[in-house]
């Protein structure tokens, strides 16, 4: 029976080890409060602007511990929906994407801050990222940072083909072609438009006015297909034809990727990307604001995230006083100098005044959101954007195309 | 009883040997492809990765082993010894679990077996992709949330269903006539199901506990909502990875993490899989 | 041991023959209490989660509900009506279908070559499969979608860069994740990669179980090669076979991360939904737990029906047995 007796100690031992591991409760323990902050991705917000935002908020707040957790992207959504009901897991701040905001606005996950908004400061902003915090005239998130995206070049490859960084938006569409023409390089790209890639190919759109969709009355109305939509698409689209061999399936992911390989002169990104080109290239990297058609800067997509109280938090006051301290001046600044735009406008100018921090904060002036409907999370995680450029870049008719998405677009945020 | 000697081996002609020999080659070179292809980019520098022309060969000019000294850092060792403690105890009070259950129902006659049985199958129909909201619910307001206990215990859940099913399908395989062959010659039941049994059933217990161990070790889903973001399983860890945060990913480090968890497993399981075909496991259990 | 000679054409059920005089002397408890630990756990770990989950498919719930800002409604049968009325839905289920059955089956054929040559093969070459297989099984999920990924990537994949080299020169920079009749094969050949080492290993180990001496018997006896294995080794293994085969179309039903992986990567979505990943998106995406949980219980029916007679034919064993 030794065979059994095995079996028995394997069980014992098991039921041991599975009671052993008790939880590590986040709980007050010897009189310290645990403050808990969710900050969204591994490396967004850099190691030195954590340290120094524990290491205040400590001094300030005696008798709290601040607890830093980072939470990647992919995990954030579903970590949201369960933990955010539960008072025993909640974090007590948390940051979240800005087109992600309104699904849990809509929904009382927030603690409202409306009243509370002035003791923030008196110039917060951007304010399509106060939109996206907004639900029935309450403020539920604030803008944490924003980020945009502009056109990155290649100094060589423009010199070569004898071109300047072009002042307005057909410019560079010409330019785009133009580079791919002048090259000899195998399958090069003037400029890399992936096909799916509708995060910077809805620029076109909005530089001619269009838009994805408008709230008219109670009801979002589909504007894909409106004539300054079109006309943005269509101009997209000739650029995916003509300046760009990226795959009409490609994803904005990795833009930087051909850049690297000497395979394409310009691509669109946000400006962090700069870190992903390749050193020995880095001499030869420019970058400058997407131009608008008649000059200035053309509307990009707006990165970035907004930030809140979550409603079932025991720790409400502790929880302000980490939001003001994140919206205190030396935090801005700290935001502004590693490269993030501040909430607060007075700081911009800590970006920098190199090219990249021009063409950043040039292409942020004009920056738009996706609609602030609580429905479209739906239409990012469903893809349909993405559906709709690749099958415009793939060759499908442009107008009916788009009137069919503007139509589904229209289900979704309609609900 | 020889267990391990192969069915009819040698008894092939030897034209028709060498042909299987190189179909089973072919076989192999399409599976192990793929898994060359993750230790080869371990070794590549990221821009040699995804350039037009492919790096063939993890040795030569440009590359290096620099991914791994990047990924092997605290967090990787955490991320496995929390993975190793849950995937170890589910998987191994899974088989146990499973096995007795298996035993119960093919050798016994059981009052709603035939309910039993289908319920064990339609309990895994339900992805964890559906079930996983309630399941944190059901941990947090136990207390459970964040624990190896309270992981461990959906591990199992998720697991036992199929091992149930296999170790069932191998009981059944092993005729009772065989034990019963071995009782008329004085042996108790136990004894006699241990020492004709148990052996025969050993390489379908290793394929069941590979199988577990694989599920539980790759898990995703539950491992993030029922687990604080501090204490990533491997996979999380791995999948923290290859997501874009304000820098490139790394995907040699990707790669290198990948071959790292990879390789111990890969290992451990030859080994169990010899050791089982020494006959050791059998001798072990004949005590 | 005689039996399975005279009785070559026995049915495989009988295997598992077992005299009634010994089993009516067993006492009662004994056996259910094998049963205790399984049933416990399964009703701890799941027991809740699926209650709930039904409940909820009679119920309107979403985010609203889930955190408590408004109660849940009932609603009978409205979720079903509005998951089984929906063209989508009919669309996902036959597409889920054909792809189940194309890779279940294609995962069992060669499964079963494997698991065979296994047992044929000289030592070396035996080890090489075995080892490729288990790298296979056991590379991270992660990893291995990213590598097949890449080896399909439209312009730095190996898939084609291969082509182009054997001359199909339309090859050149083709999108196999735009067009979802190519999306499939691609799946196709993931999925059916990462589950043949399952099926491989679970039959070779169901092969061992083969007794030695029944064959040589049979050997002796003058039995052919086909004989043999068609009156020995296939009712051993049989028991495994059909169970590895049922677990293989449960499983391919309800596939999700590698298809998820591939819509991510590129692929539409709309037109590449299988079951798993249409309840992800109605659950995770769009928070309709209500809704998702009338999909899973119209998932369980469909796997239970396309099952079923597998199932009752092994019931019939049960109670004849």
């Amino acid at each position: 029976m030794k065979n059994l007796t095995r079996l028995a100690v394997l069980g014992v031992v098991s039921a041991l080890a599975l009671t052993a591991c008790g939880s590590d409760s986040d709980d007050a323990s010897g009189g310290t409060t645990v403050v808990k902050l969710w900050l969204a991705g591994e490396k967004d917000t850099p190691e030195e602007l954590t340290t120094w935002l524990e290491k205040e908020y400590e001094a300030q707040n005696e008798g709290t511990d601040l607890k830093i957790e980072r939470i990647d992207w992919g995990e954030l959504i579903p970590r949201l929906q369960t933990a955010l009901s539960d008072a025993g897991q909640t974090p007590d701040v948390f940051e979240i994407g800005n087109t992600q905001s309104p699904t849990f606005t809509s929904v009382g996950a927030f603690t409202d801050l409306s009243d509370k908004l002035a003791d923030l400061g008196d110039n917060v902003g951007p304010e399509s990222f106060l939109e996206a915090g907004a639900y029935d005239d309450k403020q539920f998130a604030v803008p944490y940072y924003w980020g945009s995206r502009y056109v990155f070049y290649s100094k060589k490859a423009f010199a070569d083909a004898g071109i300047q960084p072009p002042a307005n938006l057909a410019d560079f569409n010409k330019a785009a072609v133009t580079l791919k023409e002048k090259s000899d390089a195998k399958d090069f790209s003037g400029f890399w438009v992936p096909g799916q890639d509708w995060r910077n190919g809805i620029s076109w759109i909005f530089a001619h006015g269009g838009d994805i969709a408008v709230q008219e009355g109670d009801a979002w109305v589909g504007k894909l297909a409106s004539p300054e939509s079109l006309k943005g698409l269509q101009e997209w689209k000739t650029l995916s034809d003509k300046a760009s061999t990226a795959p009409k399936d490609g994803l904005d992911e990795e833009s930087w990727v051909p850049f690297n390989n000497g395979e394409a002169a310009m691509f669109m990104a946000p400006g962090w990307a700069r870190w992903s080109v390749e050193e020995d290239k880095a001499a030869d990297l420019g970058g400058f604001a997407l131009p608008g058609v008649g000059g200035g800067a053309a509307p990009v997509f707006a990165g970035g995230s907004n930030i809140g109280i979550s409603a079932k938090s025991k720790k409400q006051e502790e929880a302000f006083a980490l939001l003001q301290l994140i919206y205190s001046d030396e935090y801005q600044a700290k935001l502004a100098e590693n490269g993030l735009g501040p909430a607060n406008p007075d700081f911009t100018s800590k970006m920098g005044d190199d090219e990249f921090a021009q063409a950043s904060i040039a292409a942020a002036s004009g920056s738009k959101l996706t609609p602030a409907s609580p429905h479209w999370t739906e239409v990012e995680t469903t893809k349909v954007m993405e559906e709709f450029f690749g099958k415009v870049a793939g060759g499908a008719d442009v107008a009916k195309t788009a009137a069919e998405y503007d139509a589904k677009l229209e289900a979704i945020l309609n609900k | 009883m020889t267990v391990t000697t192969p069915l009819a081996r040698n008894r092939r002609p030897r034209a028709g040997r060498t042909a299987l020999n190189v179909l089973a080659l072919l076989l192999a070179a399409v599976w192990a492809f793929p898994v060359y292809w993750m230790v080869n980019g371990s070794f590549q520098s990221l821009s040699r990765l995804r350039s037009p022309e492919p790096a063939w060969l993890p040795f030569g000019e440009g590359t290096s082993a620099d991914a791994y000294g990047r990924v092997v850092d605290a967090s990787f060792w955490d991320s496995m010894q929390l993975s190793l403690v849950v995937t170890l105890l589910a998987v191994g009070c899974g088989l146990v679990f499973a096995f007795l259950a298996a035993l119960a129902i093919s050798r016994f006659r059981i009052r709603g077996k035939g309910a039993f049985v289908v319920v064990i199958l339609v309990v895994q129909m339900i992805p964890a992709e559906a079930l996983f909201i309630s399941q944190y619910k059901m941990l947090s307001g136990w207390g459970l949330f964040n624990t190896i206990a309270g992981l461990t215990v959906l591990y199992l859940a998720m697991i036992l269903p199929f091992t149930i099913w296999m170790l069932r399908g191998f009981v059944a395989g092993v005729p009772a006539d065989l034990e019963e062959a071995a009782m008329v010659d004085g042996c108790s039941r136990f004894r006699a199901f241990f020492t004709i049994t148990f052996p025969l059933l050993a390489p379908g217990l290793v394929a069941c506990g590979v199988y577990g161990f694989l599920q539980c070790w790759n898990e995703i889903t539950l491992a993030t909502v029922v687990m604080d973001p501090s204490n990533r399983t491997v996979p999380l860890w791995l999948q923290g990875m290859t997501t874009v945060s304000n820098k490139a990913i790394d995907w040699p480090a990707v790669m290198a993490g990948a071959t790292l968890v990879a390789v111990p497993v890969i290992a451990l399981f030859m080994l169990v899989q010899n050791r089982m075909a020494s006959g050791m496991v059998s001798g072990a259990v004949k005590g | 041991m005689a039996q399975a000679m005279t009785t070559p054409d026995a049915p495989p059920a009988r295997t598992d023959p077992q005299p009634p005089r010994l089993r009516t002397r067993r006492r009662r408890p004994a056996p259910y209490l094998l049963l205790v630990p399984a049933l416990g756990t399964l009703a701890l770990g799941l027991g809740y989660p699926l209650v709930r989950q039904v409940v909820m498919s009679f119920q309107e719930f979403g985010l609203a509900q889930q955190f408590g800002t408004a109660d849940p409604e009932w609603i009978g049968l409205d979720n079903y009506a509005d998951v089984l009325t929906d063209a989508t839905t009919w669309a996902v289920v036959a597409r889920s279908l054909a792809f189940c059955l194309a890779a279940a089956t294609l995962t069992m054929l060669l499964g079963t070559v494997v698991a065979l040559l296994m047992r044929q093969l000289s030592t070396a070459p035996r080890i090489v499969l075995q080892v490729s297989m288990l790298a296979a099984w056991a590379s991270p999920l992660v990893a291995s979608l990213t590598v097949w990924n890449w080896l399909f990537d439209s312009r730095y994949g190996i898939v084609n860069w291969f082509l182009v080299t054997l001359g199909f020169e339309g090859m050149d920079g083709y999108s196999w994740l735009a067009n979802p009749w190519t999306f499939f094969l691609v799946a196709g050949v993931i999925v059916v990669w990462m589950s043949v080492p399952f099926v491989a290993f679970s039959l070779y180990a169901a092969l061992t179980q083969v007794p030695e001496e029944t064959i040589e018997a049979a050997q002796l006896d003058g039995a052919t090669r086909t004989q043999r294995f068609r009156f020995i080794v296939v009712p051993t293994i049989r028991p495994v076979l059909s169970i590895v085969m049922l677990l293989q179309i449960v499983w391919d039903l309800r596939l999700f991360a590698q298809i998820k992986y591939l819509q991510n990567a590129g692929g539409t979505v709309s037109e590449t939904n299988l079951l798993g990943t249409y309840l992800y998106q109605l659950g995770v995406a769009q928070s309709e737990y209500g809704v998702a949980s009338a999909v899973a219980m119209l998932m369980l029916l469909l796997t239970l029906g396309l099952t079923f007679g597998y199932v009752r034919s092994l019931l019939r064993e049960e109670r004849t047995a």
